[in-house]
Order: C-alpha cells, then sequence, then structure tokens
C-alpha cells in the first residue's frame, strides 16, 4: 500500500520555511550548473556546425591555426594533384585558397571593447567548398570593390556589421569596406568572421600568400587518403579534415565541463547535507505519525518510499525553477578569444536538452541521496515505543 | 537572570551534540560553500596579483594597431628608443617575435617568444638571472632560456641543445642551447631565444623576415609609463604601421577578460555559493529554534531574559559556521600548501596559492552567515510570548 502524493505535499507544506530554504539551495546549485554548462554547449555547438568531413584544410606544416599559417603560390600549387578532389559543374576544381587576417571591432554594448574579429579573403569557389554559407541578407561582394558580408553572429555581436554599415580593415586599418550583405553557415564558427574578396584583401595587407586552403573532396572516404598525399613528399605540408580542426579547436571547452563538474560537485554534496537536514527534522517531528501508519498498515516500504518522495518532491520542482532560471541566459551574445587562433568566437548560451537532462538527473541524485538515510530512520521507527509517547 | 560562563559553555556544548547529525550536516553544509568561496577567490586574487605584478615591471606593451597578430616592423625600435636618446626615462625597447612551436613528433604546443638580446635582460629584470645565464645568454647566438615548468616536462636541462619546430615562418627545425632554466623566474612556461638567430634563419630560407609581433617598453616612472604611452603611438601615427600601445596590466587584462573572464566570473559563483550557504545555516537555525520552543519558553519562564535567548542562538550558530568555515578554508589551505596539488598549474597565475588572508577573510565570512542565519529565530525567542509557548508543553 503507497501513501497518496497530497500527503508528502502537505507535509513539505507545515515546515514551509525549512522547505523552501532547501528548494532555494536545490535551485541555484541547477541554475548555476545550467549557465555554466549552457557556456560550453554554446561553443561547442558553434565549432561542431562547422566544417565538413569531405572537407580537408591545409595549413603549413608547423602552424596551429589559419592566422599563423604561410602558403606561397607555389605551394598552393602543388596541392591541384590531391586524389579525389570533387569538381563543380563547370570542371573546376574546388580547391579555395583562403586569407585570414584580424581587424578589431567594438563589440555591442555599454563597454564597447574591442574584439579580434576574422576576416577571411575568399575567391568565388569558397562559397562551392563551404555550401553552407548563405546569403540570408543583402547580396554579395564584388570582386574588385572594397565590400564584405559578415556572418550573422558577428553582425549580433559587434558593432556597425549590419548591412550599410562600415568596417575599417587593411594593414593600417585604413581601407574602408561596406558590408553589403549577411550571411550564415549552419550555426557554425565562420558565422563570427567577415568574408571580402581574397585579392582585395591581399592588396589591404600587401600579402603575397595565403593563410590556408580548403579542399573539397568528392567523398569524405577519401579523406584520409588526401590527407597522406598533401602531407607526403609531394606536398609537405599539413592537412586535417575540417571536423578535426574544429574539433581541436573546441578543447577549451573540456576545461570548462571539468571545472564545472568539480564546482558543481562540492555544491551537490552541499545540497545533499541540507535535503539530508530538512528530512531528518521532518522525520524527527513525525515520529508518532509514522508510528500511526505502520500501525494501519502500511509496510516499511512504503514509508521510505514516502520520504524519499517528498524528498525527491523538493529537489525537482527546484531544479524546474533552477532551469527555468537558467533559461533566462539561453540565447544570449557572448564571444571568446581562441588562444590557437587569436580571433573571437562569438557564440550564443543554449541551456540543450542534454544539460536539463543533467540538472534533473543531478537533482534526482541530490533528493535521494539526501532523503535516504532520513527515510531509513523513518522506517526503523519503534511503533510501540513512539506510539507510548502519544 | 545570569548563567555563569562556565554553565553557559557546558549548556551550549550539549545544545551542540543533542543532534550530532544535525549539527554535522550543518557545520558541512557550510564548510562545502566556504571551501568554493575560498578556491574562487584565491584564483581571482592570483590574477589580481599577476595583473599587479605586470603594473609593477612598468613596461609598455606596443602592438600593431589593427591586432596584436600582425607584424610591426623592426625598425620601430629604433624610432621608439629616438624618443629619450639619454635612456633616463625610457630605459630600454625589446622587439619580440612569437613562435610558439612543438618538439618533433610531439603536438604538445611550446609557449616561445624570440628576443632582442641585447635589451631582454633590462627589459624583463624579473627573471633574476645569474651573470654566467647573462653571460651565455650574449655570447651564444643559439641560446634559449626554458620555463622551469617546461623543462621539466620536457626533461630539459642547462646545456642540453634542443630543436623546435616554430609555429610561424621558417616553419624548419631550428637548434638551440638551453643556458638558463629560469629557476627564480615568475612565468615557468615561457621560452626564450635570441631574435637574431631566427632572422639568420628567416634569411636562409627565403621567409620574410624583419617583424616582430609586439614590443615590450620598460620605463623608469609610473609618469613615464603615461607620457610614452601616448608618445609612441603619436610617434607612428599616419604611417603605414600605426600602433596601439598599452600599459603592461590593461594588455595582460585583455586577455584575460576575453577568455571567459574567469576573475568576474568567479568572483559571482563565489558570491552564489556564500547565499547557499547562508540558506543551509538558516535552515538548521529555524529547526533547532523549533525543537526547542519549549525549552526557551521553560528558561524565559524562568527569568532568563530576552537577551539570553537571543544570545543562545546566535552563539550556537556561530559556532556551527565557524566549524564550518574552518574546515571549509583550512582544507584547501592545506591541499594546496602542502600535498602535491599545489603542482597543478593555471594558466598565467601559474600555481594556486591560498594566502592566509583569503582563509581569514572566509572565516570571517562563515561568522557572518553564522549571524545572519540565527537572526530570525533568535528574534523570534526574543519575542515569544512565555504563557502561550509554555500552554503547548509537551
Amino acid at each position: 500500500m503507497a501513501l497518496p502524493l497530497t500527503y508528502n505535499f502537505r507535509n513539505l507544506l507545515v515546515r514551509r520555511l525549512s522547505t523552501s530554504l532547501t528548494f532555494f539551495v536545490v535551485t541555484v546549485v541547477v541554475a548555476v550548473l545550467c549557465v555554466l554548462l549552457s557556456f560550453a554547449a554554446g561553443i561547442r555547438a558553434s565549432l561542431r556546425a562547422s566544417g565538413w568531413p569531405q572537407n580537408v584544410l591545409v595549413l603549413k606544416t608547423g602552424a596551429t591555426a589559419e592566422s599563423t599559417s604561410i602558403i606561397y603560390p607555389d605551394e598552393a600549387g602543388r596541392i591541384v594533384q590531391t586524389p579525389g578532389i570533387a569538381t563543380d559543374s563547370s570542371g573546376q576544381l574546388l580547391l579555395s585558397p583562403e586569407l585570414c587576417v584580424q581587424t578589431s571591432v567594438p563589440r555591442i554594448g555599454p563597454d564597447g571593447t574591442p574584439a579580434n574579429v576574422a576576416i577571411r579573403g575568399v575567391d568565388r569557389v569558397a562559397f562551392d567548398v563551404h555550401p553552407e554559407v548563405k546569403l540570408i541578407e543583402g547580396r554579395l561582394f564584388e570582386d574588385g570593390a572594397q565590400e564584405v558580408i559578415v556572418g550573422v553572429q558577428a553582425r549580433d555581436r559587434y558593432q556597425n556589421l549590419h548591412v550599410g554599415g562600415e568596417v575599417m580593415l587593411g594593414r593600417s586599418t585604413n581601407r574602408v569596406f561596406k558590408v553589403v550583405g549577411v550571411f550564415e553557415a549552419a550555426g557554425g564558427a565562420l558565422e563570427s568572421e567577415i568574408w571580402s574578396g581574397r585579392t582585395m584583401i591581399a592588396d589591404a595587407h600587401n600579402f603575397r600568400f595565403v593563410s590556408s586552403i580548403a579542399v573539397r573532396l568528392e567523398d569524405p572516404a577519401r579523406a584520409e587518403e588526401a590527407i597522406r598525399y598533401i602531407k607526403g613528399p609531394a606536398v609537405r605540408m599539413n592537412a586535417r579534415t575540417e571536423v578535426d580542426y574544429y574539433d581541436d579547436l573546441s578543447t577549451k571547452t573540456r576545461q570548462i565541463v571539468l571545472l564545472t563538474s568539480i564546482l558543481i560537485g562540492i555544491m551537490s554534496v552541499g545540497a545533499i547535507f541540507a535535503v539530508a537536514n530538512t528530512m531528518y527534522a521532518s522525520v524527527d517531528s513525525r515520529r508518532r505519525e509514522i508510528a500511526m501508519l505502520r500501525t494501519i498498515g502500511f509496510s516499511r516500504r512504503s514509508i521510505v518510499t514516502s520520504f524519499l518522495v517528498e524528498s525527491l518532491l523538493i529537489t525537482l520542482t527546484a531544479c524546474l525553477v533552477g532551469i527555468a532560471v537558467s533559461l533566462s541566459v539561453d540565447g544570449s551574445r557572448q564571444d571568446f578569444l581562441s588562444d590557437t587562433t587569436w580571433t573571437v568566437l562569438a557564440y550564443e548560451l543554449r541551456v540543450t536538452p542534454e544539460i536539463i537532462l543533467s540538472a534533473l538527473g543531478l537533482s534526482t541524485l541530490v533528493g535521494l541521496f539526501g532523503g535516504l538515510a532520513p527515510a531509513v530512520r523513518a522506517s526503523r521507527t519503534r511503533i510501540i515505543e513512539a506510539l507510548r509517547k502519544a | 537572570m545570569k548563567l555563569a560562563l562556565p554553565l553557559r559553555l557546558i549548556y551550549l556544548y550539549r545544545n551542540l551534540t543533542r543532534n550530532p547529525l544535525r549539527s554535522g550536516l550543518t557545520s558541512a553544509a557550510v564548510a562545502l560553500p566556504i571551501m568554493i568561496y575560498v578556491l574562487s577567490m584565491a584564483v581571482v586574487d592570483g590574477f589580481e596579483n599577476f595583473l599587479d605584478n605586470s603594473a609593477r615591471q612598468l613596461r609598455l606593451a606596443v602592438t600593431q594597431r589593427t591586432s596584436i597578430i600582425n607584424p610591426l616592423p623592426e625598425g620601430h625600435r629604433r624610432k621608439i628608443e629616438a624618443l629619450d636618446p639619454e635612456k633616463t626615462r625610457l630605459i630600454s625597447v625589446c622587439g619580440l617575435r612569437y613562435i610558439g612551436g612543438q618538439r618533433e613528433n610531439d603536438p604538445m604546443p611550446l609557449s616561445t617568444l624570440a628576443v632582442d638580446h641585447d635589451t631582454f635582460i633590462a627589459s624583463f629584470p624579473e627573471h633574476q638571472l645569474t651573470d654566467e645565464e647573462v653571460d651565455a645568454w650574449l655570447r651564444n647566438k643559439q641560446a634559449i632560456m626554458v620555463g622551469r615548468g617546461t623543462a621539466r616536462e620536457m626533461g630539459w636541462k642547462v646545456g642540453d641543445r634542443i630543436t623546435i619546430f616554430p609555429s610561424v615562418p621558417p616553419y624548419k627545425l631550428i637548434e638551440f642551447q638551453i643556458v638558463s632554466t629560469l629557476e627564480n623566474a615568475q612565468d615557468f612556461v615561457t621560452n626564450w631565444c635570441r631574435r637574431d638567430y631566427l632572422e639568420e634563419e628567416l634569411k636562409k630560407y627565403g621567409a620574410p623576415s624583419g617583424n616582430v609581433t609586439f614590443f615590450f617598453v620598460k620605463c623608469a616612472s609610473r609618469e613615464d609609463l603615461d607620457h610614452f604611452r601616448g608618445a609612441i603611438d603619436a610617434q607612428f601615427a599616419g604611417s603605414l604601421d600605426e600602433t596601439r600601445t598599452l600599459d603592461e596590466k590593461t594588455f595582460m587584462n585583455e586577455f584575460v577578460t576575453q577568455q571567459f573572464n574567469l576573475p568576474r566570473n568567479l568572483t559571482i559563483l563565489a558570491a552564489l555559493t556564500v547565499f547557499v550557504a547562508v540558506m543551509a545555516a538558516t535552515n538548521t537555525m529555524s529547526m533547532n529554534f523549533r525543537d526547542r520552543t519549549n525549552e526557551v519558553a521553560t528558561l524565559k519562564s524562568l527569568g532568563f531574559g530576552s537577551a539570553f535567548a537571543f544570545s543562545l542562538i546566535q552563539t550556537e550558530s556561530l559556532l556551527l559556521c565557524a566549524v564550518g568555515g574552518l574546515v571549509g578554508a583550512s582544507v584547501p589551505f592545506v591541499l594546496f600548501t602542502y600535498t602535491p596539488i599545489r603542482n597543478i598549474t593555471i594558466p598565467l597565475i601559474q600555481t594556486l596559492e591560498i594566502a592566509p588572508s583569503t582563509c581569514i577573510k572566509a572565516v570571517g565570512m562563515a561568522l557572518l552567515i553564522g549571524i545572519v542565519a540565527a537572526l530570525w529565530p533568535a528574534w523570534l525567542a526574543v519575542r515569544m510570548k512565555v504563557v502561550s509557548a509554555l500552554r503547548s508543553l509537551e
């Protein structure tokens, strides 16, 4: 025979202060968990959405990121023999030489601190190599014009990057480029960038090289073969699939997750103590009631279950409120400076279903661990003794 | 009516041990947030010390105006030096070029900078080099000074010949000879090599040379720092390579705030955990009081005043939180001072040092939590109507 849920609910209301204090403790722990993890989830979502398994990113051997890689035209020419390169309808190889530079753009917001935003100079072929890049507003830059298109994340995070806005580029930051379009890239890292014609960027910076070459293959299964060729004696450059490249960049998120786990671990133990404390008090003040329940036929198991349900009621409702609080940051924009590329990645905080599940899991654990010992104590109440005091 | 101190202490002790489980849980529920508070504040203090240390060096960081990555011509050094030919206010100018690098067939990234060897010693006196080290550095073009942490990790020692594959041009293995493992430097990760040697290598392979990533300018005083910050940028205004000059503290702070702004976020976290501790402690104190309503009523009816009831509950709460605070502060202190955990390195701030002042602050915080947590129950005790409380006496 199980005790009705309303019994537990009403019991919680009897000790309003104690219940609500414990409730707040769990709410804060859950909210902190969700917010901290939403940083990592936002960055990871952005980097995971970046890159294709059939795209191979070629950098100079030794360079860890596009920003420190310098590939000269004669070296770039050696790539064309790579096996498995896809072609477009006109038979042109899908090889995209790209020049990556940066410029300083103030962030939107009261402080307007400058951010190091990535600028990518590309040829038309880049749009076939990165088919996820799609214009959502305005038009493409014209060849030979000082025009740029901007990623949607960059537009929303940095100042004056809307269509019609202007951005200063070039070695001396003295060339005015007009924003003529906005693009999205399936939520990926490219959305934090500004794109323009490669020749215009090369000219503005007086650079005679490219930073990287993105190679699109016919089939992702040939990536290994292509990488081996590029690393081999014929080309002697560093190659990775784009997916691997972006995966490496997300190392930082693993550190956030680790730090979050340690902090939340400690906080959760604190929350378990708080729940246990409340539940012990609840058990102690209800000895006679429990004895009575046992007398009228409720088993030990149903007493244990009842107390566990009570502690779970606190932690799970607190969890829901904690999640609701953390949802207020969902979608807010942040950016972080990668210490590999030295450019900023703009991203949205994401309270993902996985985070919500882990919050629910954590509060279930806190409820169970906090409630178990008091529940067992309740079930061991000596009936006669407790009733004698009545 | 007053209770003599020894009796009072006995009463207090009995009260706290009456429900040892509850007392233990409360102290633990305070100790854990205090532990997070101590750790968070230690990291925040670490960053502040790092930045203050940068400020003490009286150095300016000169970068390319558009982006920190864009190079500056090495010729800028002479033009900056020309701002104070007597070198009384502007002590030295050191050009640095980022190399990064890694060992051959080892993906672990290294932090290596090529610097102007002639001005490096004067610009970075905090490395505290010995005369022999300075001598070897100046004599040997292949000299490299490696961070002691890096040296330990790689198994390097003074005199070793090592090869590093740079992350920047010429992208060819370069050979160095270690002249110091920087035993007294604060930074124990970065390796420093000579830029004239790198230039030779760059020229050998036809790679672009004559550039630096940034200059560090050592000034004589704080006033000079302010003066030259403007003067350097003015010097290059309108040129092809304009500069952005910041004092070293601001320069470093830009990195810190752009990488998750750890100091700010940890401070928020510390505040939240203290809030959690207040909740947990208030919970227990109110339960304690509720359990003993009758007892307090009896005491009051015997003639003990409201002040006694108030102080009774406050002292109990203070003691519980003090125990929690002491445990919460001393565990991280002991772990990060006396156990191998102290060797864990954190970027920029190096090792986590838990200052006794942080621990004292944390214990103070715990006492404050104790006072706040007991305010409401203690107030209830003061206002308690004895007659109605005794009426429900069991």
